[in-house]
């Protein structure tokens, strides 16, 4: 088999642990409590605790097709449909990751807009986040990592921020537990799982990894520890909002962190947002570098071009969402594709690989 | 290569800080409480902003504008001030009387909008006019601080029920509970107090409980409660301070819909008219102090369910303890005929350093 990565570039397995959780936890938890709660009411925190679950059986999956072709995607595509059509069939995620790292920054630019500065350029500070982000991905994956590995650390403080609100909180509104439908619990578990999409971004860096086998633990913890900080999040925010009230908040997890009130600060969610810039980097990072990698995978451009080129679309594709309405939508559509990606495709390509594995050994 | 990045990150980063408009705290007006009353078929906001004056005191200056539409004020406001007045550090919001009757929580909604208002102000309604509160002069430290550390200190240590801009909005949106509000009014030149609670039924109040029932309303609705209270026995008078209070609730029956109540104090005796307190006084003022509180918390429910209001939140309590629950039926006649038992458990520990 071809060595596809040199020794000296992979990464320790444990910080598989930190690059699947960052890659989940991303501007998603300053909203997704509205959303969920939309269709299943306060029932909503199973779905979140399901749909966390079941992730790891997508996890398996992925690096069951990772053990398998010893590679990443497009050796996966390789593997099963050939050489060209595999390079036609990966082509179309260059997109994909360009239009999370759009997603990104540009859901995140809009919360800056309307918490802090109205009239905040989004070209200039995209321009800014693009150059640093850039000069991460210069550095190599193993810095990609490093980031990811702070992206998790430094703003570790912030689930302890919540504490805050419990003198306002009343877990009454949690009863009575399943007073709703499945249905309704399926359809907010789908919603849910637009929140914790990101764990894809394995099956691209699995060449990446030193030892993939004592990986495989760190990667079920780091989305366990996403579940659980999902579903405490949410049991919180049901229990800080009455139900009528959480539909009007669009970040509720913004609006809860007003609640906090320390001596030397008069209102917390400034510095959050400030915070959540180091939480944002390490996703944008990770999604500019697959992108690029990818890039140089399929059509062999070199990956630092690759880069400058993908962060130019961003840049230009950035200045066309203007509106609420308009993030909305990119947020919608790309959460679909993500979904079907996920929940849709990986299955499908996992069943592919098993298939073909069995049709050549005979 | 890595020296040219490194310098345009340093450049760019120079330049997108001036990016954004800058708030300088010596240039703008900090609106600090804000007051709106209705006056002839408009509204009528008033906002205090303090001015801090070289000798370190504050004098407190009050714009008003009227309007058809409400909550823009702010805007006619800026008119009249010489630098911009930014909401950020917004304290107390006062309603004046008639105000609070006609619906205030198209006026709230400004405040839940703007991010820059925080979720733990004040808000309270006035007897009279609004205005005339901001106007007058209570401290040195401004208005605003004054009216918000007193609605504080109440709620800390005496018989004002936990209250803020969340708990006023979650009460509000909560199905099967309705809010209140504190209420204010003017005693003589430069003198407020807290004369009652507001009880509201939407956004509207309707009814206002006095100043003496506060104690009782707010061990009905706050979990943990501290307050004082006179106990009148036969023949001596006694004062009774509450240092812990736990209320909780049970559905006892479902057929007829019952909720038992019950009401643990502790508590120690800080004043008695008597000579001397004994075990057989002390269980006496206990009793005493039991029967009044069961009397005067049934007797409140009783008056919540003629009004049609619910600051207890029973509706949301039942609602919590059943599947399928039905709004519609709970508040056509399922909350007027809820039984309502109230216990109390009263115990004094300690009767102060003599004996």
């Amino acid at each position: 088999m071809e060595q596809l990565v040199p020794e000296k570039g992979k990464i320790s397995p444990f910080l598989v642990f930190f690059l699947l959780h960052t890659m989940q936890v991303g501007i998603g938890v300053l909203g997704f409590q509205r959303i969920i709660a939309k269709y299943a009411g306060y029932d909503a925190w199973i779905s979140v605790l399901v749909t966390g679950l079941s992730i790891h059986i997508i996890l398996w999956m992925m690096y069951k097709i990772g053990e398998t072709t010893n590679g990443d995607m497009l050796s996966a595509h390789t593997f099963v449909f050939g050489k060209k059509l595999g390079k036609i069939l990966t082509f179309p995620f260059i997109f994909y990751f360009t239009l999370v790292a759009v997603t990104i920054l540009r859901t995140f630019i809009e919360v800056i807009q309307v918490w802090m500065f109205p009239d905040l350029n989004t070209f200039w500070y995209s321009l800014a986040y693009c150059i640093l982000a850039i000069y991460i991905i210069f550095g190599g994956f193993r810095t990609v990592a490093g980031i990811a590995f702070f992206g998790v650390i430094l703003p570790l403080y912030l689930n302890f921020i919540f504490l805050f609100t419990l003198p306002y909180t009343d877990f009454k509104n949690l009863l009575p537990i399943f007073d709703h439908s499945v249905k309704d619990l399926l359809m907010s578990g789908y919603k849910m799982s637009l929140t914790y999409l990101g764990y894809e971004i394995l099956l691209f860096l699995y060449p990446y990894i030193k030892d993939p086998q004592r990986s495989k633990k760190w990667a079920h913890l780091g989305i366990l520890y996403t579940t659980f900080l999902y579903t405490l999040i949410t049991i919180i925010t049901f229990a800080y909002f009455s139900e009528g009230q959480l539909q009007k908040h669009v970040w509720p997890t913004l609006t809860m962190w007003k609640a906090v009130h320390m001596p030397f600060v008069e209102r917390f969610e400034y510095i959050g947002i400030a915070n959540w810039n180091i939480i944002i980097l390490p996703n944008f990072c990770i999604a500019l570098w697959c992108a690029s990698r990818l890039l140089k995978r399929v059509v062999h451009l070199k990956q630092k071009k690759g880069i400058l080129l993908i962060s130019f679309a961003c840049l230009i594709a950035i200045n066309f969402f203007k509106t609420r309405e308009q993030i909305n939508k990119l947020g919608d559509y790309t959460g679909l594709i993500a979904f079907f990606l996920n929940f849709g495709y990986i299955p499908f390509l996992f069943c592919l690989v098993l298939l073909v594995k069995k049709v050549k050994k005979k | 290569m890595k020296k040219v990045q490194l310098w345009s990150l340093i450049i760019i980063m120079i330049f997108a800080t001036g990016c954004v408009e800058k708030e300088i705290l010596d240039d703008v007006n900090l609106e600090t409480a804000a007051g709106y009353d209705y006056i002839d078929k408009k509204v009528r906001g008033s906002a205090l902003v303090p001015v801090f004056l070289p000798d370190k005191t504050v004098h407190n200056t009050v714009f008003t504008a009227s309007s058809n539409l409400s909550r823009d004020f702010l805007r006619d406001i800026q008119r009249q001030s010489s630098d911009p007045i930014v909401t950020g550090s917004l304290e107390v919001v006062l309603f004046g009387e008639k105000m609070a009757k006609k619906g205030i929580v198209d006026i709230i909604d400004a405040f839940q909008r703007d991010a820059s208002i925080g979720t733990d102000i004040y808000l309270a309604v006035t007897e009279g006019p609004s205005k005339k509160i901001l106007e007058g002069n209570y401290s040195k430290r401004g208005n605003a601080i004054f009216i918000s550390n007193l609605i504080r200190q109440n709620i800390e240590t005496k018989d004002v029920p936990k209250t803020n801009l969340h708990l006023f909005l979650s009460s509000y949106y909560q199905k099967g509970k309705t809010a209140y509000l504190p209420t204010i009014r003017s005693i003589g030149k430069n003198k407020i107090e807290i004369s009652g609670i507001s009880l509201f039924k939407g956004d509207r109040v309707v009814d206002t409980l006095p100043a003496k029932q506060m104690f009782f309303f707010k061990l009905l609705v706050d979990n943990y409660s501290k307050g004082t209270f006179k106990v009148d026995m036969k023949t001596e008078k006694a004062a009774v301070e509450s240092i812990r209070s736990k209320f909780k609730m049970r559905l006892v029956s479902r057929k007829p819909l019952t909720v038992g109540i019950n009401i643990k104090i502790r508590a120690i005796l800080i004043e008695y008219s008597g000579a001397k307190v004994t075990t057989k006084e002390i269980k006496e003022i206990e009793k005493s102090l039991n029967e009044t509180i069961e009397r005067e918390c049934t007797k409140l429910i009783k008056r919540f369910q003629e009004k049609g209001i619910d600051p207890v939140g029973l509706g949301h309590f039942v609602k919590s303890r059943t599947r399928k629950f039905d709004f519609k039926t709970w508040e056509q006649t399922g909350y007027s005929n809820l039984k309502v038992n109230v216990k109390s458990d009263v115990m004094i520990t300690e009767s102060g350093v003599i004996e």
